[in-house]
């Protein structure tokens, strides 16, 4: 009896261990789809489906399909980490993955530390994440504030500025790139002076009072990260007074080099801006990028395409190769996999760090001219800042 | 309306009671989490509809309350390392307290007014939150919270938060039975009468507020604990109005209505995610439903077909 019992155990085990090898590997994603994140969230759904059908069609990671389980993170930090949570609990997903703006990053992290699952935070930003706040179970494949400061602060130095005002938006990720620029002017120039620091709110229309103020600071370079709706409000209202014609650059973060901005800005998109993007679709660094760019181009719809798909991508890509070289997907695994980690991603290749699990993920700088053949505003000529903080 | 449980009501609490305090034997964690989400979001909504149902006010900022409970806790036990008790004690007498002011000046207007006023400090707690970023981390979003070591298991949590619940769930049944609770009604029903016979009207609205804003307190320190995090949307208006719609839909003239209402618009809710991303478009839908067709909520349309169908008990 007790050795019948004991091959039926035998038997079982072994049942459950084939049927595990042949399991599906799930992906829990969380990008916000509805509302008004849906204009970043869509794209990046779109990058990440791209990688993921490429990885099942080439048979997918020792023979194990991926499989993606989306939720909308709504941009809201408690409605993104029940979310990643019920993925987690109920859908039985092996890694999480996304998030866009730094709360909802982190409430995602948190998420992660409590169930033990590895979470690649493919867009948020905040540097909190891979610093104070950081524990085995996160890892980040965008960049982070402290690589834009950085960036920004060689630009100054390379077109000569002397007097910076920096504006800067009244919330996380503008205090924070404030803090990575300042801190990145001291290794890098420190004789220039920042005269002026200005913060207007998160959502603000009106930016006179802040215009005529760096009108009168006398400022050779002004230094910014409004993004989106804020870059547009505030160039469309300081174009008037000569803002930009009576400054050697405005240096911006936040990505308003992307085409999103600048296709959108046409005309209206003022002179001597010098920005980042992930990506530009006019601008192709390998043949492999070029393919990756046709392919999200078909995806979307339009060749004119966004540069949030690369992040999301990247994203998966870096996971699919932790499962492939840890030979499964338990977190431990995947946690060793990942640090120190190398892949080639269609913008070049990219390096976890294992120390603070950081990728290098540089960007794309840039002034922003116009140039034949185009309707709005390109970045010309293209130049890779690499991650690095030296 | 008022009237004590009845046998049938007892039993069915009863069983309730003993099928939540069973879930951790189905081994499943997803279920944990949703019972324990949803205990703390009834929480929530049933002091809101002390407010509503009871004294006959709306307010538009009940996230205000359960918002300070829910940071002042984080705070004092993550920042600066207070211990459970004295900490979430400190939390809801925050919110407390917050509540008896906001209460002062609101309880003076009534009607559109009352709701605009408790709108407006609602936003002045949100912009202090947003604001004040050395303490509560901004937009960010104050993660992690440290949960004792006792109650950082999920069972652990869950049993814990039953508890509370249950035990506040209690309080604000023998309240609103009271004679207070029987006053409130009156002062609901007809604020004139109510005040000719006695009734020291506003006074009665003001304590319901704050009995309110104590309960919302106690949701709020549970929230921020079972999700190790606090962040701004939680003291934001559609906060308010996601409380103010499961009350709603539940109803606002039955004890256990806003409780009913909060499970299913949760359950709604979560279900409805793993689908589509249109979960504003059917909320929109069933606030129509309830607004048109059902004003006394969920619990309304019940007690109607009961009495169509089952044919027992007066209209």
């Amino acid at each position: 009896m007790k050795r019948i019992l004991a091959g039926a155990v035998a038997l079982a085990a072994m049942g459950a261990g084939s049927a595990a090898l042949a399991q599906d590997i799930k992906i829990g994603v969380l990008y916000p789809t509805s509302g008004g994140g849906a204009i970043y969230g869509g794209p990046a759904m779109v990058g990440h489906n791209l990688a993921v059908d490429e990885i099942n069609a080439a048979g997918g990671i020792n023979g194990r399909m991926l499989v993606t389980v989306a939720r909308d993170s709504k941009l809201n930090p408690a409605a993104a980490a029940s979310a990643a949570k019920e993925m987690v609990t109920k859908d039985g997903v092996d890694v999480l993955m996304g998030g866009l703006s730094s709360a909802v990053g982190l409430a995602i992290s948190e998420v992660a530390k409590q169930e033990g699952i590895v979470y690649l935070a493919t867009i948020p930003k905040t540097i909190q994440m891979t610093t104070s706040k950081l524990h085995p179970h996160v890892f980040r494949t965008s960049s982070n504030t402290d690589f834009e400061g950085d960036a920004m602060a060689q630009l100054i130095k390379k077109i000569g500025g002397k007097k910076v005002c920096d504006i800067q938006l009244d919330y996380a990720y503008g205090h924070d790139l404030a803090d990575g620029l300042k801190a990145a002017l001291k290794r890098h120039a420190p004789d220039v002076e920042v005269v002026l620091d200005l913060r207007p709110k998160l959502r603000a229309t009106d930016y006179n009072v802040f215009i005529t103020q760096i009108m009168g600071a006398g400022c050779d370079v002004v230094t910014s990260g409004l993004w989106g709706s804020h870059f547009v409000d505030f160039a469309q209202q300081a174009s008037p007074f000569g803002l930009f014609n009576n400054i050697k650059a405005y240096i911006s973060g936040g990505e308003v080099a992307s085409h999103e901005i600048a296709g959108k800005m046409g005309d209206d998109y003022p002179p001597n801006v010098i920005s980042n993007t992930y990506e530009l679709w006019y601008h192709a660094v390998s043949p492999n990028h070029k393919v990756f760019q046709e392919k999200i181009a078909e995806k979307s719809g339009t060749k004119e395409t966004a540069m949030w798909p690369v992040l999301s991508y990247t994203g998966v890509k870096f996971y699919a190769e932790a499962v492939a070289k840890s030979g499964g997907t338990k977190s431990e695994g995947i946690i060793k996999a990942l640090e120190g980690m190398t892949i080639d991603t269609p913008v070049g290749p990219r390096t976890i760090n294992a120390a603070d699990h950081q990728a290098n993920t540089g960007q794309f700088w840039g002034p922003m001219v116009k140039k034949d053949g185009f309707s709005y505003k390109v970045m010309d000529p293209v130049t890779y800042i690499p991650a690095e903080i030296k | 309306m008022t009237s004590p449980l009845s046998k049938t009501g007892m039993a069915a609490c009863l069983i309730i009671l003993i099928l939540c305090a069973l879930t951790p034997l189905l081994q499943s964690d997803y279920l944990i989490d949703v019972v324990t989400e949803i205990l703390i979001v009834a929480l929530f909504a049933l002091s809101l509809n002390i407010i509503i149902g009871y004294s006959g006010n709306v307010s538009f900022g009940h996230a205000a309350y359960f918002a300070i409970g829910g940071y002042v806790n984080a705070i004092l036990l993550t920042t600066y390392g207070w211990p459970l008790l004295p900490s979430a004690v400190a939390g809801v007498l925050a919110a407390t307290l917050t509540a008896a002011i906001v209460a002062y000046f609101c309880t003076r207007l009534t009607d559109i007014y009352f709701a605009m006023l408790t709108l407006a400090f609602s936003m002045l707690v949100w912009a202090i939150v947003f604001k004040w970023r050395s303490l509560t981390n901004g937009d960010d979003g104050f993660t992690p919270v440290h949960v004792p070591a006792m109650i950082d298991d999920r069972t652990a949590f869950f049993y814990f938060t039953m508890i509370v619940i249950v035990v506040s769930i209690a309080v604000l049944w023998v309240i609103t039975h009271s004679a207070f609770g029987r006053s409130l009604v009156a002062v609901r029903e007809n604020v004139g009468r109510a005040g000719f016979v006695g009734i020291h009207t506003r006074r009665m609205r003001w304590q319901a507020f704050v009995i309110a804003g104590f309960f919302a307190g106690v949701a709020g320190v549970l929230f921020g604990m079972y999700h190790r995090g606090m962040y701004v949307e939680s003291a934001f208006w559609t906060q308010s109005a996601q409380v103010l719609i499961m009350t709603l839909l539940g109803g606002i003239y039955s004890f256990f209505g806003p409780l009913i209402g909060a499970a299913v618009l949760f359950m709604l809710e979560r279900l409805t995610n793993e689908y589509t991303e249109y979960w504003p478009t059917v909320l929109g839908v069933i606030l129509l439903a309830i607004l048109l067709f059902q004003p006394d909520g969920l619990v309304g349309l019940g007690k109607r077909i009961k009495n169509k169908f089952g044919g027992g008990g007066s209209p």
